[in-house]
């Protein structure tokens, strides 16, 4: 991380989740996993695949037939790593003759709160080259950064999730590059009604215009009525 | 219609089977007729519990040990307070078994 930066000291992005692939190098019989190990789901009519968890670290793994195993949930890649051991070290005590080959980090996602709101509409109007805004389809905006090559959701209340990375570096990086941006297109304080991101910003229909107006009509508002609108 | 085995480890399904087994055994029954009467149990047992039963009882614990597999759920409790209209107890482990009786119509 650059240490220059001054943002990057204050605000960073947590990382939420990691998934990692491994390669036992044999082929598993699925039905005698499942019934031999703990905490596991086989249910082939609706996906060929058992689900694992554990509790430490905390993970879910999906192990195929072909000996190949997804791992989900790790919070770091040296947790990632250590629960993909532990699956493997799980199937070689039911009885397979099991390797640990090409362990792969697959996707890390992070996340992050800039405490701003944002508006999103101009920021896509001025990045349309990366952004996909379709508030009907999903309040967020899906920006796909080109370098690092990640994709990031960016929420009104300023809550980003950055994904698609292959390393936690990029994660940091991605974040490093949309922060700036971030604050070209924070929601500035307007004296006609209060910046509050939760009540005011989450329903992005009701715009600065309509809002004023049904202020002036009924100062009572309360922000759970807003929310119905 | 075909039934789930399940009850017949339960304690009156154990006395039907040790009585019937006693019974072959003086010859006072076929085996086959003995086997023919734990089919009768099992769906009576189904029937009943379905038809006949209205208390409900929660079950509430720490998850120890889940699994899934071949449609039967097995789930291993600790500490589980079982608790009905009239009685409640704490019971150090348990162990659910639970099949989808769904799956005996189709």
């Amino acid at each position: 991380m650059d240490s220059t930066n001054s943002n990057s000291t204050v605000m960073a992005p947590v990382i939420q989740n990691i998934v990692a692939t491994i390669n036992l190098a044999c082929k598993l019989d699925l039905k005698k996993i499942a019934l031999h190990a703990r905490n596991a789901e086989y249910n082939p009519s609706r996906f060929s695949a058992v689900t694992m968890r554990i509790k430490e670290p905390k993970t879910t793994a999906l192990i195929f037939s072909s000996g190949k195993i997804v791992c989900t949930g790790a919070k770091s890649e040296s947790q990632a790593k250590l629960a993909a051991r532990k699956y493997a070290r799980i199937v070689q005590k039911i009885g397979f003759p099991v390797q640990f080959k090409d362990f792969k980090i697959q996707n890390i996602v992070g996340s992050c709160d800039v405490e701003f709101p944002i508006k999103l509409e101009r920021l896509n109007g001025f990045h349309a080259m990366f952004s996909t805004y379709e508030p009907e389809l999903f309040p967020g905006l899906i920006y796909r950064m080109k370098k690092p090559n990640v994709t990031m959701l960016i929420f009104l209340s300023g809550k980003v999730v950055i994904t698609g990375a292959k390393a936690r570096e990029q994660i940091y990086a991605a974040f490093d590059n949309i922060y700036p941006v971030l604050k070209l297109f924070r929601f500035q304080k307007d004296s006609r009604f209060p910046v509050n991101a939760d009540c005011n910003f989450t329903n992005r229909r009701i715009g600065p215009v309509k809002l004023a107006t049904r202020m002036r009509a009924e100062p009572l508002i309360n922000t759970t009525e807003m929310k119905q609108v | 219609m075909a039934t789930f085995e399940l009850y017949r480890r339960s304690t009156i399904g154990m006395c039907l089977t040790e009585t019937l087994d006693e019974m072959v055994q003086n010859g006072t029954l076929t085996p086959e007729l003995a086997i023919q009467v734990l089919v009768q149990f099992d769906k009576s047992m189904t029937e009943a519990l379905e038809t006949q039963v209205k208390s409900k009882v929660s079950i509430k614990g720490h998850l120890h040990t889940y699994r899934f597999c071949d449609n039967v759920w097995t789930f291993i409790l600790q500490d589980a307070l079982f608790k009905s209209e009239e009685l409640q107890e704490t019971v150090g482990r348990v162990k659910i078994v639970a099949c989808d009786s769904k799956l005996l119509s189709q």
